[in-house]
């Protein structure tokens, strides 16, 4: 059993991660189709207009600008889950276990961060993941759209952080913990091209591709077909 | 009262529609984390005290999500229903901010047009006057 989730079982996750984000970008570009660019006749006698030339905007103070943003309405979740996010997909790659099972394994790994910083990054992560579980719990808005399935994402998005928590400070029987630790990962990678956790690409695909008011970046390229 | 108010709903019509705009849809409703950070960006969610019913992901998921999710087998009643979300919550001003970028005025805007394609849709006569 170890052997199966620690050998083939990392293989079928990280392959099933791989090919299952690509096929959701493959399907999002099969989707879509490039934005158009219209050619505009200009009426006979008008000076063209510049079309870099962009409308006057306003001048707004910057608390006014903050009420406009959504880092100044909502300011302490945005701070909460940037950083939950950043832990969360950053930590994986810089911890010293995993570095060293690489270089094992492929005598080749990624410089690692002190395990004391990892393992704030890991607590960064589970408070993160606590502050959502209440605030879905607790907070009006949220509870009235939220299912199950919600919660259910969640633990799968942290189950891993748990876990390898109680296996660095070996709380519990270290042999199931770092068991869990492997099945939980791996239940991760698997879950995000086919849950709710796909928002991880399509983050990327909706804000910066794709062309709509909230774009960010160059202002996006394609459109829905 | 619509033209064909007690007519059964045409699924297959539904389904059509529903169909035509799958992709997106379908996204959209993947990719919504249930976030409610939208919540803030909906004047009317803040004009009836913040009642959740408001919040434009709760107008998408229960009116597109439903019909998507339940394949367009929706009564009238659940038409009726829907008729309340996507005219009466939700005035497509298409000022809702996403920050997965979910583009929830479309998403309203395809739940009315099904709603329109089953003669729902909404009336100003039916609106109550309000008292002198």
């Amino acid at each position: 059993m170890y052997d199966f989730i620690r050998g083939p079982m990392v293989w079928v996750a990280f392959l099933v991660f791989i090919l299952g984000t690509v096929y959701q970008v493959y399907r999002f570009y099969r989707w879509s189709r490039p934005q158009e660019r219209y050619r505009v006749r200009i009426p006979f006698g008008k000076p063209p207009k510049d079309p870099e030339e962009k409308p006057e905007e306003p001048e707004l103070t910057w608390s006014q600008k903050m009420r406009l943003n959504v880092v100044g309405v909502n300011p302490v979740m945005v701070s909460v889950t940037t950083i939950f996010h950043l832990a969360l997909v950053l930590t994986p790659f810089f911890v010293l276990g995993h570095n060293v099972l690489l270089d094992l394994a492929w005598h080749a790994s990624l410089p690692s961060l002190p395990e004391a910083f990892t393992d704030g990054l890991t607590v960064v992560v589970i408070a993160g993941g606590v502050f959502f579980l209440l605030r879905r719990m607790l907070y009006k808005r949220v509870r009235a759209i939220s299912t199950a399935y919600d919660y259910i994402v969640l633990f799968i998005a942290t189950a891993p952080f748990i876990t390898g928590f109680m296996a660095y400070h070996h709380l519990g029987d270290y042999d199931t913990v770092i068991l869990l630790h492997l099945l939980a990962g791996e239940i991760m990678l698997m879950a995000v091209p086919f849950t709710k956790l796909v928002h991880m690409p399509y983050f990327f695909i909706n804000r910066f591709v794709l062309v709509h008011e909230n774009t960010l970046g160059a202002g996006g390229s394609r459109v829905w077909r | 009262m619509s033209p064909n108010d007690q007519a059964p709903i045409n699924q297959d019509e539904v389904r059509e529609i529903l169909d035509q705009h799958k992709d997106k849809m379908k996204t959209a409703l993947r990719v919504c984390a249930h976030c409610t950070l939208c919540a803030d960006s909906c004047f009317l969610f803040h004009v009836h005290d913040k009642d959740p019913r408001y919040m434009p992901s709760h107008k998408f998921i229960n009116s597109i999500g439903k019909l998507y999710k339940k394949r367009g087998k929706i009564d009238r009643a659940g038409f009726k229903e829907m008729e309340e979300i996507v005219w009466r919550r939700c005035v497509l001003c298409t000022r809702c901010y996403c920050p997965l970028g979910i583009d929830i005025p479309e998403m309203i805007a395809i739940a009315r047009s099904i709603c329109r394609s089953q003669d729902v849709y909404f009336q100003w006569s039916e609106l109550e006057q309000p008292a002198d």
